[in-house]
């Protein structure tokens, strides 16, 4: 009979001893993709609100008259300031359109595990990216 | 009176109703824009004179801005830990709510002529 407690024990994966990190250590630290499409999802979601500052009064500019309309047209697409803001707000709604979709079919307990979330996560900032460009070379 | 928890759940619940509500106007806004490209004066104040498109303008700004209300009233306690800055992002955040809805309503209904 052998005395099992004798077995060799599988040998152990070496494990990362952490002591102390130094700056050369900070970059491999980096957020997963899930992550970083969570807080993409935050500041869109924030920079929509405030951007609010931005788009009624433009929109408010746009129905006045038609003079008023041409303002607002210059404003955002007579100058690339204008276009960039623009464009940097149908981003920020396409993509927390994307990122709220994905959002709500996690709620309903899918895509979770860690390899399905972190393709799921790339694709909506693709997709974002993607659909806006489309649009802008639309109107451009 | 509503529950803490019944509150939360209703809370949660018209959270993804209103961003229901804004995803689809969008969706339609985006394939108006592909469809017919950048609109001109004419197109645009066609488009807003029709009442139900401006009322459904208004349906969906108003959700888009209560979905926002929720939205930064839940972010603003993850990275800001002062009780006097947070109670005045709280305030700042419902008074934009309701400036932004009031000011909707003048735009999209007493300018008209």
């Amino acid at each position: 009979m052998t005395d099992a407690s004798k077995a060799p024990l599988p040998k152990a994966r070496p494990r990362p001893v952490y002591r102390n990190i130094g700056f050369g250590d900070l970059a491999r630290y980096r957020l997963p993709a899930p992550g970083i499409a969570s807080i993409l999802h935050r500041v869109s979601g924030v920079g929509l609100f405030v951007g609010m500052l931005i788009v009624l009064p433009l929109l408010a500019m746009s129905l006045k008259s038609d003079a008023g309309f041409e303002a607002f047209r210059g404003m955002v697409w007579g100058n690339p300031l204008g276009r960039l803001i623009l464009i940097a707000l149908l981003l920020a709604v396409v993509y927390h359109l994307v990122a709220g979709i994905r959002h709500m079919i996690q709620d309903a307990n899918r895509w979770l595990d860690l390899a399905t979330s972190t393709r799921t996560a790339w694709a909506t900032m693709l997709i974002s990216v993607v659909i806006t460009a489309i649009v802008v070379a639309r109107v451009w | 009176m509503a529950g803490k928890n019944e509150s939360a759940i209703t809370e949660w619940w018209l959270q993804r109703l209103t961003g229901a509500v804004v995803g689809l106007y969008v969706v339609v806004l985006i394939g108006l824009l592909l469809v017919h490209g950048a609109p001109n004066a004419e197109q645009w104040r066609a488009l807003f004179a029709n009442n139900t498109f401006r009322v459904l303008t208004l349906l969906a700004l108003v959700s888009a801005f209560y979905h926002g209300l929720v939205g930064v009233l839940h972010v603003w306690p993850d990275y800001v830990k002062n009780r006097a800055v947070r109670a005045v992002l709280v305030g700042a955040s419902w008074l934009a709510f309701i400036a932004y809805s009031a000011w909707t309503v003048v735009i999209l209904f007493a300018l008209k002529s």
